[in-house]
Formats: structure tokens, C-alpha cells, sequence
């Protein structure tokens, strides 16, 4: 029995062989569903447990039943723990575990909408997913869901936001088409004056039904779809996809492969956090560091685009491997571009904090507490700058990264500053971790040749780190070898009540510079 | 103070004073039909069924190749037993029909399934030129060299938008063509939509639509939003192309579109440069802007020599 196993065991009370090791970092754990609350409750306690993802299952036709999976990241062990608990079809409900562990709030209300099971006892069982035109008693993700063409519209104003009253105090609506060049969604601020009294949100609006369209294509180009959950995360949810595969049909990356996934993901990683410092300067009208910003982020991505052939690195992880390789003076330009870039981003990080207006308007302006971020389950960028100290890069290393020295820049404020100076700190550490790869480049092959089918009838994770928090792929083959089941867990999703939570008590026009310093993923939280 | 403008003067003009006819790595694929044995093997690579062989009549068999849906993976190219896919490197294309960006070619299939080209199909709808002449009769020169432009984004990934956005960095810099993105249709002369139109989308974009005053332009931008791309057209959730929703003047392919071709389609749409929908296709343009690396006349208005150049950029 395996160490990891045995913590496990002994910790969560629960027999030997009730759980399995299903791969290196995964163990999985069958409960009934009476134990499942007690059980979240031990995990969180006795492991520091997080949660990580929860979804269901539609396996009527091979079990009979549904199934609910919990998915907890626990660091300490460099494990994933999935719970997996059947649904009795003919009592559609599941026990709610939202009330204790507020994480679990929208992963429980997206099952109901879309597999039509009730948590039992959540503290508010609303759609969150599906808009108020939606008919009642369809579910798009139920394996005999029609897919064939629009659903009718319903109409009617089914879930109202909910009110406010008083002199003075009045709604703010916003989207969901918006003033700039941003994706759609809706918000709802509840004013007095200019101070916000609380702030909802309607997302879903650019739900592709991405989840459902992974069932329909060959596990192969699956991958393409993974580079569209979100447009700037391409190298972030394409690696868990690909994790998720290589894991599941046990196909082990070459050496030079990893390392080269690495300087993507960390590519990634440096784009956008200098393209967010650039954006949380425009946002207090700060011009000159946010010119230099937009300009630093289009020489890297031009580099990357003659280096790898696209500019947002879509098309340059393979399954298996990657699918471009960087020739020595390839990798010696990178490092000499990096070099100079160290100089510029550091005089950028510079310019900002030296500015007394600047730090006026970013420092205490959307603190989202530890506390708070703790019970929402907040990850990535937006965790490690209230405290949590969390990073899947170092919590769960895949690809290249155990080898490798560096830090996860934590901040403490909770802030716009804070996650401002989580970000200038993560691509310092990004700087570093380039230049150790590519100084070292592993020879060998790209791409280590795959199956010609999955394992049928199994199911494994995928994970990465990508610049915004963690990206989790969960896969299911079905009895053919066929994909049943991708599901896929965008950090935004569990981000954007963090932001709900953090904007209340500041006036309206720090919203976008708040909003900003979060930079949450609409079609990676909608799918 | 001192320092913010000592450091701007010693960084200089960053903008970029040629901004179209790049050549990258890659752009899209190109077929040479005449070479093609019309087996499936692309077809069955491409993930958004860009490429498709057809079976017709007895005998006979059908290529096709569509940008509108095409996402630059290059599946294709390295899938072609014969080798006769290339990565073509032009990606400045833009059209105004779907069919204008699709090429397909007919073979022969003697008793021994062997494939001969016969010929190029003719794509139905009007051609480029008469597109462009009824786009140019419907807004009759208004937009002159000011274009107002709002984005709507009805369901992309945000890979789009983030291109779109680019347009605006200080190295494009949009603004020198005398385009605008302003906040509200109300303002807008001109929709730059992405895709897929998701069900959630379909009546925002519809009333942001009713919302732009007349004559409104609708460009449609991305593999998303001219064809539904890998999400697909009718599913559950997306309804599909931006076609499938509103009228669209100018399709701008790609998966995302690099800056240059979204701001080639936006002069396109201003009546300013000639569509292209055809890299290296047997027609070859006359459009002065489209010959190789020659200075754009017909930019030159807006188009400046640099203070000082800062390197490659």
C-alpha cells in the first residue's frame, strides 16, 4: 500500500481497501451518499483539502445510475482525491455540502442545471448556468439530451436579481455586451451613491457548450477544442487535456518535451501578467506604464510568433509532447530577449509603485479577505494574493517543474496591489525559471507516440498551473474507448464569487481597475 | 516626471510603419488541386470540417476547403500523403460571403479509384468585385476615413478579442487609419463581431444589431464567428456563424485573425483595400496593395517613415 494511501486512510477514518490508488498523484475514494458531507468535512480538516472541482455523471446506461464526483487537491500528499458517490435516477438529489464548504456553491448548482440533480439542502439552489429562457426538464449534459438544434425559448423573468430599497439607493445594470473590448456578461451593482452595497452577477452568456461538443469529437481533436475553452489560456487548458490523455492511456513525455512545455506554460504566464500590469494602469488612466506595457507583451508575442508559429501559442502542445521545437539560436534569442525584457519590466514595476497616485488608488481598493478567499475556494493570482499559499506547479508538479527552483510570491493585502504584486512577482520568478530551462535543454524526442485507442471504460486528471490559477481536465472514456465524459475546471469559475466578494464597500468607478486585477476568464467560466 | 519623460523620448516611435503584407511562419493552408488525389486524409485531420471530400455521381468526387472555418492547425499539411498541402504564409484574407472563402475542386475516380482534377469549382453567389461594388452603393462613401467601431463578442474564447485589442497597442496602432472603437453601437458605424453567436448571446447581439444607426457594417471576425469554428452551428448552445443571426458584409478567418488581417478586413470594409480571399489561388490580384512588399499607395495618407527606428520588432 502506498504511503499517500495510508495518510489517507487514517486520516479520512475509512478502511484500506475502500481507497484506491488510481495513478501516481490520484486516489479515489466510492462512499455512499449519506457519508459524503462528513466525509468533505475531514478532508478539509484533517488534510487541508481543496476543492478543486465537483461534477457529475451520466452513466445510466452502462451502471444505471448517476454519478457525483468531488475533486480535492491536497497539497501536503501531492495527491488528488476524487469521491465519487451514485445518484439513484429514479431520487434525482444529492447531498449538498455548499453550506459548509462555500467552494462547492456553483460546481452544485451547475450540476442541477445541467444533469437535473438537487442538492439536498443547498443554501441557494438557483440556476447559475442556465438563463431564464431556458424550458424546464432538459439537461444538456444527460447522455440523452437531443442535441440537435435550438431549444425553444421559455419566457418570463424566472430569477429575478434580487432588490434593493431605500432613499438613494438604487441598481446599476451593466452587459452584457460592454464598453470595451471584453467578453459579455452581466452585472448587477446595488448602489447607494457611489458606494457599491453588493454586486451580482449573470455569467453564461458565452456558454459554447464546450463540455457537450468533447463528447461529439475524436479524442485527438479534442485538444483543439481545449485551445478554445479560453483564448488566453491555450497552453494552460490544452497541457490539462493532454495531461489527462497521456495519464489515462500511460504514454510517457520525452524528456526535451517537458522541458519545452514548460517555457510555453511560463510564456503564457508572462504575456498576460504584463498585459494585466498594463491593464491596471489603464484603468486608473495611467498611460505611460500601460503603453509600455501593451508594447513589451506585442514584442514578446511577436517573438513567439516567429519562434512557435502562433502569437497566443495555440497549436504548440501535442498530445504526447509538443509540436514545435526551438532550434539553439531559437532558444538564445528567447534568453536574450528575456534578458532585456528583465530590465524593462523592472522599470515598469517601478515607475508604478514610485507613483503616489497610482498606489493611491490600487492599495486597499478590493480587498478580498483571507478568510473569504479560503471558504470560496479562491485559486491561483487571486489566492496568493490573500494568503493562500497554493500553487499546482509546486503542489502537484507535472512536466518539467519538479526539477526547478522557484517561488510562489505570496501577498498578503488581499488587494488590487496585492494581486498586482503577485503578478510582477510571478514573472520575475518566470524570468528565472525560462533561463534555467533553456540553459539546459534536454536532447530527445518531441512527441512519444500514442495509442491508437484510450483505455476504454477509465478515467483520469489533467492539471496545470496556467497563468490565472489552475486549469483541471477530468477525461472518461466510454466501453469503445470513445470520450463520455471532458470536464473542465477554468480558474474563473471558482474566482468570480472572490470578485463579488471583494467589490461591495468600494465606489463604482473602482470596479473596472478591481475587475481588472482579478482578469477573470468569461468563456472559461462559461464554457 | 523627469524620468517618465526621459524614458519616453529615449524609447521613442514604437509603431510599426508597414503594418500589412507581414509574412509569418505560417498562414493558411493551401491546396494544389491539380496534385491532389482526393483521398480523405486532410478531411479526416482537420477538426472543424474546413476540408471536406465528397463522393457525388458515380465517378466523381469533390474537394473543398473553406477559410471561413479553418483554424491554422496545420493538421492538414502534415496529414497529405502526396504532400501537396502546403502552410501557405499570406493570412491577410477577407471576403464578404462564406462561398467567396471556400475553394473546391471536381476529380474524375477511373474503375481503379484513381483520382484526376478535372477542374475548379466555381463557388455560387456573387464574386468579390460585385460584393465589394454593392457594399461600397450601400454606404455610399460615409464612412469616408473615419470609422467608428464597436466589438461585440457573441460567444468567442477571447482569443479574438485579445487580437482585436492588439489593434490598439501602441505598435499597430489603429487609430492612424482613422479607426475608432467606441463604447456604444449607438456611435458605431461598423459591428466587429466574434463567435460562435452562442443562444445566450443571439438576442443581445440582435438588439447591439437594431441598436447601430444606418448604414451599419457587420464584420464578422475569427473561424468562431464565420462559421461556427469547432463549437458548430446548432448545437444546444451555439446558434453558430454571425451569418446565422445578422447580415455580415466583411468575414475575417482565422483562429484568432493576427492583427494584420483583422485590420486588413476592416480596410476592406471601408472600401479602402481590395478583398482577398485566396492566398495564392489562379487569380492573381491587381490591387497595388496586395503586390508584395511595395509601399501601400493607397495608406500612404496615413502612413509615416518612423522617428527613429527601435529594431525589429
Amino acid at each position: 500500500m502506498s504511503s499517500v494511501r495510508a495518510t489517507v486512510c487514517a486520516n479520512l477514518g475509512l478502511a484500506d481497501e475502500t481507497v484506491q490508488d488510481v495513478r501516481p498523484g490520484e486516489v479515489e475514494v466510492e462512499p455512499g451518499p449519506g457519508e459524503l458531507v462528513a466525509l468533505a468535512e475531514r478532508v478539509v480538516k484533517n488534510l487541508d483539502g481543496r476543492l478543486a472541482s465537483l461534477f457529475a455523471t451520466d452513466e445510466r446506461a452502462s451502471t444505471g445510475t448517476f454519478a457525483l464526483h468531488h475533486v480535492w487537491s491536497l497539497p501536503g500528499l501531492k495527491t488528488f482525491l476524487r469521491v465519487r458517490t451514485t445518484v439513484d435516477p429514479a431520487r434525482p438529489q444529492f447531498p449538498s455540502i455548499a453550506g459548509r464548504h462555500p467552494a462547492a456553491n456553483w460546481f452544485e448548482r451547475e450540476v442541477m442545471d445541467f444533469f437535473g440533480l438537487d442538492p439536498l439542502h443547498h443554501p441557494n439552489p438557483k440556476p447559475v448556468a442556465l438563463h431564464d429562457d431556458w424550458p424546464e426538464g432538459q439537461w444538456a449534459l444527460r447522455k440523452d439530451f437531443p442535441d440537435g438544434g435550438a431549444v425553444p425559448r421559455e419566457p418570463g423573468d424566472r430569477h429575478p436579481f434580487r432588490p434593493v430599497t431605500g432613499e438613494g439607493v438604487f441598481q446599476i445594470p451593466v452587459g452584457p455586451v460592454h464598453a470595451g473590448i471584453i467578453e459579455p456578461g452581466h452585472f448587477r451593482f446595488g448602489v447607494a451613491g457611489e458606494p457599491v452595497l453588493y454586486l451580482q452577477l449573470r455569467l453564461f452568456y458565452v456558454h459554447k457548450g464546450t463540455e457537450k461538443r468533447f463528447e461529439r469529437l475524436p479524442w485527438r481533436h479534442g485538444l483543439f477544442l481545449a485551445e478554445s475553452i479560453s483564448g488566453d489560456t491555450a497552453v494552460g487548458h490544452s497541457l490539462a487535456y493532454a495531461h489527462a490523455l497521456e495519464r489515462l492511456s500511460g504514454v510517457v513525455v520525452p524528456a526535451r518535451a517537458r522541458a519545452l512545455r514548460v517555457v510555453l506554460l511560463e510564456l503564457e504566464r508572462i504575456y498576460n501578467h504584463v498585459a494585466d500590469i498594463g491593464a491596471i494602469a489603464t484603468d486608473v488612466a495611467f498611460v505611460v506604464p500601460a503603453s509600455r506595457a501593451q508594447t513589451m507583451r506585442e514584442r514578446l508575442v511577436r517573438l513567439q510568433e516567429s519562434l512557435f508559429g502562433m502569437r497566443l501559442l495555440r497549436g504548440t502542445v501535442a498530445l504526447g509532447g509538443v509540436k514545435t521545437d526551438v532550434s539553439p539560436q531559437g532558444a538564445q534569442r528567447l534568453r536574450s530577449h528575456l534578458t532585456e525584457m528583465e530590465v524593462e519590466f523592472d522599470d515598469l514595476i517601478t515607475l508604478l509603485i514610485d507613483s503616489g497616485t497610482f498606489t493611491d488608488r490600487v492599495d486597499a481598493t478590493g480587498i478580498l479577505s483571507p478568510q473569504a478567499a479560503r471558504d470560496l475556494g479562491v485559486v491561483g493570482v487571486a489566492a496568493r494574493a490573500s494568503a493562500i499559499d497554493a500553487d499546482f506547479r509546486r503542489d502537484h508538479p507535472t512536466d518539467a517543474y519538479e526539477g526547478l527552483r522557484f517561488e510562489v510570491p505570496v501577498e498578503k493585502g488581499g488587494d488590487v496591489r496585492a494581486r498586482l504584486m503577485v503578478r510582477a512577482r510571478e514573472v520575475e520568478q518566470s524570468f528565472s525559471i525560462l533561463h534555467q530551462v533553456l540553459e539546459a535543454l534536454p536532447d530527445g524526442a518531441l512527441v512519444a507516440p500514442l495509442p491508437e485507442r484510450l483505455p476504454p471504460s477509465s478515467s483520469a486528471l489533467g492539471w496545470a498551473e496556467g497563468w490565472r490559477g489552475p486549469c483541471l481536465h477530468w477525461i472518461a472514456t466510454d466501453a469503445q474507448g470513445g470520450l463520455s465524459r471532458v470536464k473542465v475546471t477554468d480558474p474563473s469559475f471558482l474566482n468570480w464569487p472572490g470578485l463579488a466578494h471583494a467589490v461591495p464597500g468600494n465606489i463604482v468607478p473602482d470596479f473596472p481597475v478591481i475587475n481588472k486585477s482579478f482578469n477573470l476568464s468569461y468563456s472559461g467560466n462559461d464554457r | 516626471m523627469f524620468r517618465i519623460i526621459a524614458g519616453s523620448l529615449k524609447t521613442g516611435r514604437v509603431t510599426e510603419a508597414h503594418p500589412l503584407s507581414r509574412r509569418p511562419a505560417f498562414g493558411f493552408p493551401v491546396i494544389d488541386f491539380t496534385r491532389c488525389t482526393a483521398c480523405d486524409e486532410c478531411a479526416s485531420a482537420c477538426p472543424t470540417g474546413a476540408i471536406r471530400a465528397a463522393s457525388g455521381a458515380p465517378g466523381q468526387r469533390t474537394v473543398s476547403l473553406s477559410y471561413g472555418a479553418c483554424i491554422q492547425c496545420r493538421e492538414c499539411v502534415t496529414a497529405c500523403p502526396e504532400q501537396v498541402v502546403s502552410a501557405g504564409r499570406e493570412f491577410e484574407i477577407a471576403a464578404h460571403t462564406r462561398e467567396q472563402l471556400t475553394h473546391s475542386a471536381s476529380f474524375d475516380v477511373d474503375d481503379a479509384g484513381r483520382a484526376t482534377f478535372v477542374r475548379m469549382d466555381v463557388q455560387p453567389g456573387p464574386g468579390v468585385a460585385e460584393s465589394a461594388s454593392r457594399l461600397r452603393d450601400r454606404i455610399q462613401g460615409r464612412l469616408g476615413r473615419s470609422l467608428h467601431v464597436r466589438q461585440v463578442d457573441a460567444g468567442s474564447c477571447n482569443g479574438c478579442e485579445l487580437e482585436i485589442a492588439a489593434t490598439t497597442n501602441p505598435v499597430f496602432d489603429l487609430e492612424r487609419f482613422g479607426i475608432h472603437f467606441v463604447a456604444s453601437p449607438r456611435h458605431a458605424d461598423l459591428l466587429l463581431v466574434t463567435g460562435p453567436v452562442t443562444r445566450n448571446m443571439e438576442i443581445a447581439l440582435r438588439r447591439t444589431y437594431e441598436a447601430a444607426p444606418e448604414p451599419r457594417v457587420v464584420v464578422a471576425v475569427g473561424a468562431c464567428g464565420c462559421s461556427g469554428g469547432l463549437f458548430g452551428e446548432g448545437t444546444y448552445a451555439s446558434v453558430g456563424g454571425v451569418d446565422r443571426v445578422v447580415e455580415v458584409d466583411v468575414y475575417i478567418p482565422g483562429c484568432p485573425p493576427r492583427p494584420h488581417a483583422i485590420l486588413n478586413g476592416l480596410l476592406v470594409a471601408m472600401g479602402i483595400r481590395e478583398a482577398r480571399q485566396n492566398p495564392s489561388g489562379p487569380t492573381r490580384h491587381t490591387d497595388p496593395l496586395l503586390s508584395g512588399d511595395a509601399r501601400p499607395e493607397a495608406l500612404s495618407f496615413f502612413l509615416r517613415p518612423p522617428v527613429k527606428a527601435t529594431g525589429e520588432i
